[in-house]
């Protein structure tokens, strides 16, 4: 109505014509109008998923009463539901992102839903690792026929949780290898949006959900040499660094780099699980023989991830010179370099805690460099962390310990007090 | 991929993939209750210190023992075919435990090896029927129903079993000749 009296006044004032009036209020009718109909959509999805919850429920109550056969078609519903959405969705609605993203999601889950219904009909034990890939293999190409994003993330999921209940929870601990497989059904998905929707929400969701599922399930291969995991891990974890240099995500918001983010904070925390010494004593005692550990997969997984690491830092820095090339690039080489010392002498010990120093000071001068608070206190709270770790080490008597808090803390204080000073004197 | 002509047909290849998963679980099912073997097997007490675990009760089975000669031929969730006949009283038995499934007409039931016992040299199955699903209000009550009676030797407990070429369907849990399903409608009547 307000709008009405200020466009009737700039009328009246000569600023605009009749003409430019009217557009503008049909203008703003037609928008109220499709914000209208988008609360409606939401409402009457609510009203629809209310009822569809009701007659689940009734039908769940009264779930003894029926026959097998009755029960058997109850089965068959929500598939049938979900693809005549699906269908329809094909056939005249296939541009439309709502009703494929939404079909789709339905879908999925009515799979999922239709072969747990059978199972509990003919009191079919639990074997989830089947379930899970059935229904995985299932929906998959839903992805590709509608470019169903949402179906991408819930077969990530899907597929992680197919591993992590193989790999891990299942007695006999089988290496679940299928998940890397299905884990590259979903990537020319993940291209996709790359190349046609690079600055949509979807593209971030993928951004963290495919590497979070990856340091989840890498560890599923882990056998009897568990400690090439942690140079399969570390270079992982280098990986993600380097990945996230590259020009499409490092000039994206930190909390869109979810390769930066992961590959940093990861490379940190490993890092200082590995200052202590209980790694290094286990390293200098198990001592394989070169035809032992060669036939692990553990080290053959370090193996090819330290090789596609190394091959993109190549391509990256190799017209760089020395002093350009960032730290964090190349933790992971240096980690090699000291897990092979490690086999042979304890120096690996101090090495890595002046690695992890030396990765926070260097966060730290970037931090200054870039003039952000963030990156420095970042580093600052890696230092700070290494301390504390040390703390618990009783090699150190309590007096030096002091002494490194209060080094620390010192830091904390001069470094923020000197930046935002720089920024004062620079306004 | 805008292209309906490859879409269309490769989503109808797609929804009768996911249509038929189900429904041959439902054949090969249907398949072995109506003409598999019924065997009655007699049900043991559970552990009372399980938690309850939601809509289905767990079973566990008084004939799921068996001696072996090597350890080394036994590894826990090891595929195990375990070979049925029945005792003087009508209940199901293990007669012998195979490693490869039988080719003779013998009615057999594709297990794992559930335990190990070293010292008794004896190796316990898991038994595939160990679930009977139960409507969700319905099953707290038959779980403590079924632990009271069971507890009481003087009443006869077991699962109806249909068992076809390896696959075994769990029918229903009896006790004293009557469902549990029912014993618990009754049960609330009173």
């Amino acid at each position: 109505m307000s709008l009405q009296k200020d466009v009737s006044e700039l009328v009246k004032a000569n600023i605009i014509t009749t003409e430019t009036a009217d557009k503008i209020l049909a203008f703003y009718s037609a928008k109220n109008s499709s914000s209208n109909n988008r609360l409606f959509t939401a409402f009457a999805m609510l009203g629809a998923i209310l009822v569809g919850l009701g007659i689940i429920l009734i039908i769940a109550h009264n779930w003894d009463e029926f026959s097998r056969s009755s029960k058997t078609l109850f089965a068959f519903l929500p598939i049938l539901i979900g693809q005549i959405f699906c269908s329809y969705t094909l056939l005249k609605n296939q541009n439309n992102t709502a009703w494929s993203e939404s079909s789709c999601a339905f879908l999925f889950f009515a799979v999922g839903a239709s072969i747990s219904l059978v199972s509990q009909i003919y009191n079919i034990p639990g074997d989830v690792g089947s379930f899970m890939l059935t229904w995985m293999l299932l929906c998959l190409p839903l992805v590709y026929i509608f470019n169903s994003s949402i179906t991408s993330l819930l077969y990530i999921i899907g597929i992680t949780y197919y591993a992590v209940n193989l790999g891990y929870w299942s007695y006999k601990s089988a290496e679940p290898y299928l998940y890397w497989i299905l884990l590259f059904g979903v990537l020319p998905h993940y291209y996709h949006i790359f190349k046609n929707k690079p600055e949509s929400n979807f593209m971030v969701y993928h951004n963290w959900l495919l590497p979070v599922s990856i340091i989840i399930s890498l560890g599923t291969v882990a056998e009897k040499t568990e400690e090439w995991m942690f140079v399969a891990y570390i270079s992982l974890f280098g990986l993600f660094c380097l990945i996230g240099e590259v020009d499409f995500f490092s000039k994206q918001k930190l909390k869109n780099n979810a390769f930066s983010v992961l590959g940093s904070f990861g490379t940190i925390s490993l890092l200082l699980a590995l200052s202590f010494d209980w790694f290094w004593e286990e390293l200098t005692r198990n001592y394989f023989s070169i035809d032992e550990f060669i036939s692990e997969p553990e080290f053959y997984d370090a193996l090819v991830i330290s090789l596609i690491a190394g091959f993109l830092f190549y391509t990256q820095n190799k017209n760089k010179s020395l002093k350009d090339i960032k730290p964090s690039a190349i933790v992971f080489i240096l980690f090699i370099i000291l897990f092979i010392l490690g086999h042979i002498s304890s120096i690996s010990l101090v090495l890595i805690n002046l690695l992890v120093l030396g990765i926070g000071i260097s966060t730290i001068k970037n931090g200054a460099k870039m003039n952000s608070l963030g990156i420095l206190n970042y580093g600052l709270l890696i230092i700070a962390a290494l301390v504390i770790c040390r703390f618990f080490d009783s090699h150190l008597s309590f007096v030096i310990r002091g002494l490194m808090f209060v080094m620390v803390g010192a830091g904390f204080f001069a470094t923020n007090y000197w930046m935002l000073k720089k920024r004062k004197t620079n306004e | 991929m805008n292209n309906k002509k490859i879409l269309l047909p490769a989503f109808i290849v797609l929804i009768l993939a996911q249509l038929f998963v189900p429904a041959k679980m439902i054949l090969d099912n249907e398949n072995t209750l109506n003409t598999g073997i019924e065997y009655k097997f007699k049900v043991a007490p559970i552990d009372p210190t399980d938690p309850f675990r939601g809509k289905y009760i767990t079973l566990f089975y008084d004939e799921n023992t068996r001696t072996f000669q090597n350890e080394e031929d036994w590894k826990i969730d090891d595929e195990v075919y375990v070979l049925l006949t029945t005792d003087s009283a009508g209940f199901a038995k293990i007669k012998s435990l195979s490693k490869e499934k039988p080719v003779d007409n013998e009615d057999f039931v594709k297990a794992t090896v559930g335990l190990i016992l070293e010292d008794d040299k004896k190796i316990m199955i898991d038994f595939p029927f160990k679930r009977f699903y139960m409507e969700e209000s319905k099953a707290y009550e038959a779980e403590l129903l079924y632990d009271e009676i069971v507890q009481d030797s003087s009443q006869i407990a077991y699962t109806l079993v249909s068992v076809k070429n390896g696959n075994a369907v769990l029918k229903d849990v009896l006790i004293n000749e009557v469902s549990i399903v029912d014993l618990v409608k009754n049960n609330r009547k009173k």
